[in-house]
């Protein structure tokens, strides 16, 4: 129990809020409960251990000691693993507490990099990165079910993404695309779904919220190789499905900065929005789309799985429910393969970033949220500022547009100030 | 599910752990010790892998056929007939998209390019790792000796066993590189 508790139990007994009886009893409730429960702390510092040991042990064996024999050398690689794996299974056999799995399971993690990577130095195994990463992660992943281990999960979602894009980065100007990536995290999941049933408003969960579109994020510019005509579209399809994901009801709860799905989809949209705001951009779209392309074809995946999504929020929430966040990817795929002039669908992309914009702030004005407002108002400004690089508007125009948006600034936040305080009172 | 049976899945997965690269080494020594050695003549150049330390890259002098054949296209893995020339160096005999019925070693590399009527292609055993402080040093002392004209014969010691080829050594002037960098 915490001190600033314990004091807090204390002034309530002095000023007779509660009887010092009662605030025994609040005390030993609260020891007892907390007895049960494994130190956070100490499974933290656990953790921290583990992955620095063993990310020590790679680095002291990356030296590559010559004075080492090979069969030397062969037995230090099998040391670290065999330590990981007795530990690991210790203490399932034991069932002993979390510190203990996350621990012995992040120190196993990497003892078997560490043993794979030794094993390519001693024989120089050809295989780049990428190959070498795909390995230890297969060999990796069964251990988050068997020792339930976040810290692993976090390990292998970041680890996966680099995977990702060392297979296509490092593959000698290969453009082979690494579907392997899906496999692990279509592996990791289930795991993170059990933990946003059980235990959604856990710091852990809230980890996971954020690193799970960071991974994907990363990982999909892998798939854009070879497709970069369809790559913003991609990724644009991408974030509406991560903004639809975080939309979704289990995360209703959720306060927006422990929802990495609903914040990462909504400025990915944004930003990948606003460059399409430019002339330019669709200057240098080709007339016609060769659609028999494998990058068509990912994106086109995205997309049916956003309008799944889309379809089971309308179904499951209302009509009524569903801001145009969630259909801005919808809107752009028309714009994009609308067959009309370059103005055209710079002008329409122009208009769906202002609505995103005006939605935004209606979104703020309606919860009370000042950071919501502020983000709204800031798109809108964002877009002015675009265009006062690429528009021939006189300077006076420009000059009012900028006045009118930084009094508009003032003007909502003064608005919605003044109203939080009457509803207070 | 029962502490058993994740502890016998758990087992199964440890043997995996160590299955692979106990698999990895027994392959490796296999054709270390019953393949065919060949030399192939290469120059070092030295990067880094992040997990793996630092190795140096091999760039082989065998690394084209002439041949008119435009079907072999980038990316195609090709298998490359070897036997020594009259220094003793590995050279290719012919290239074929699919195993041939010879008695003949072979490498599988991976074609760059087709172009003037010539095949390019890229050698697997292309790593080769060294101490951390060696691998910059070798590549500057073949770089200077190099350029002295003091190396006629830089090659990288490979024994071939059907597909697996394994890089045993890289020798400067009948050394080692390891050694030479020393000198």
């Amino acid at each position: 129990m915490s001190s600033k508790f314990n004091k807090e139990l204390q002034v309530l007994v002095k000023d007779k809020v509660i009887s010092p009886e009662l605030s025994e009893k609040i005390k030993q409730y609260y020891t007892i409960k907390n007895s049960n429960k494994p130190n956070r702390l100490f499974t933290i510092f656990g953790v921290f251990g583990a992955l620095l040991i063993g990310s020590g042990i790679i680095l002291m064996l990356a030296h590559n000691w010559d004075d080492f024999s090979r069969v030397t050398k062969t037995i230090l690689a099998f040391v670290p693993l065999v330590l990981g794996q007795f530990f690991s299974g210790y203490s399932i056999l034991k069932n002993k507490s979390i510190t203990w799995k996350e621990a012995s399971g992040t120190f196993l993690f990497f003892s078997v990099g560490a043993s794979i990577a030794l094993v390519g130095q001693i024989y120089n195994i050809p295989g780049d990165l990428g190959t070498f990463l795909e390995t230890w992660i297969i060999l990796c992943l069964p251990l988050i079910y068997l020792l339930r281990s976040h810290a692993l999960t976090i390990l292998l979602l970041i680890f996966s993404a680099s995977y990702a894009f060392e297979a296509t980065e490092w593959s000698y100007r290969d453009t082979e695309t690494p579907w392997l990536y899906i496999v692990f995290l279509f592996a990791i999941i289930p795991h993170y779904w059990k933990l946003l049933k059980t235990n959604i408003s856990s710091n852990v969960v809230t980890v996971f919220n954020w690193i799970i579109p960071l991974s994907i994020s990363y990982a999909l510019s892998a798939f854009v190789e070879r497709a970069e005509l369809f790559g913003f579209l991609m990724y644009i399809t991408l974030f509406g499905i991560f903004y639809i994901i975080g939309r979704g009801v289990v995360f209703k709860e959720l306060s927006n900065l422990r929802n990495g799905f609903l914040i990462s989809g909504s400025l990915g949209t944004v930003t990948c929005l606003m460059i399409f705001t430019f002339r330019w951009i669709w200057e240098d779209l080709p007339e016609e789309f060769i659609l028999n392309t494998q990058g068509f074809y990912t994106a086109l995946v995205l997309f049916m799985i956003g309008l799944s999504g889309l379809i089971y929020a309308v179904v499951k929430q209302g009509i009524r429910s569903i801001n145009i966040f969630q259909i801005a990817f919808l809107v752009f795929w028309s714009i994009y393969f609308l067959p009309v002039e370059i103005m055209f669908p710079a002008v329409l992309t122009n208009l769906l970033v202002f609505a995103l914009g005006i939605s935004a702030i209606k979104i703020g004005a309606d919860k009370f949220n000042f950071g919501i407002l502020n983000y709204g108002m800031l798109i809108i400004s964002i877009l002015i500022v675009c265009r006062f690089f690429d528009t021939g508007m006189s300077f006076v125009i420009r000059g009012i547009l900028f006045v009118a948006v930084g009094a508009g600034f003032f003007l909502t936040n003064y608005v919605m100030l003044k109203k939080q305080q009457k509803l207070k009172i | 599910m029962k502490t058993i049976y994740i502890l016998v899945l758990f087992v199964v997965v440890a043997i995996a752990q160590i299955f692979v690269p106990a698999h990895m080494i027994w392959n490796n020594e296999d054709t270390i010790t019953t393949g065919k050695p060949y030399r192939f003549k290469t120059m070092p150049i030295d990067p880094t892998d992040p997990f793996r330390g630092k190795y140096i890259t091999l760039r082989y002098d065998m690394n084209r056929y002439e041949i008119s054949d435009s079907t072999y296209v980038y990316g195609d893995k090709i298998y490359v007939y070897i036997q020594n020339d009259e220094h003793g160096f590995a050279k290719v005999d012919q290239i074929s998209k699919e195993e041939l019925d010879i008695d003949q070693d072979y490498v599988i590399a991976k074609v760059t390019g087709n172009y003037n009527n010539k095949v390019k292609f890229r050698l697997p055993f292309n790593r080769y790792y060294m101490e951390e402080t060696k691998a910059p040093k070798a590549e500057l002392a073949y770089v200077k000796a190099n350029r002295d004209s003091l190396i006629d014969n830089v090659y990288g010691l490979v024994y071939i066993k059907g597909d697996a080829a394994v890089l045993e050594d890289v020798i400067i002037n009948d050394v080692s590189i390891k050694e030479y960098v020393d000198q």
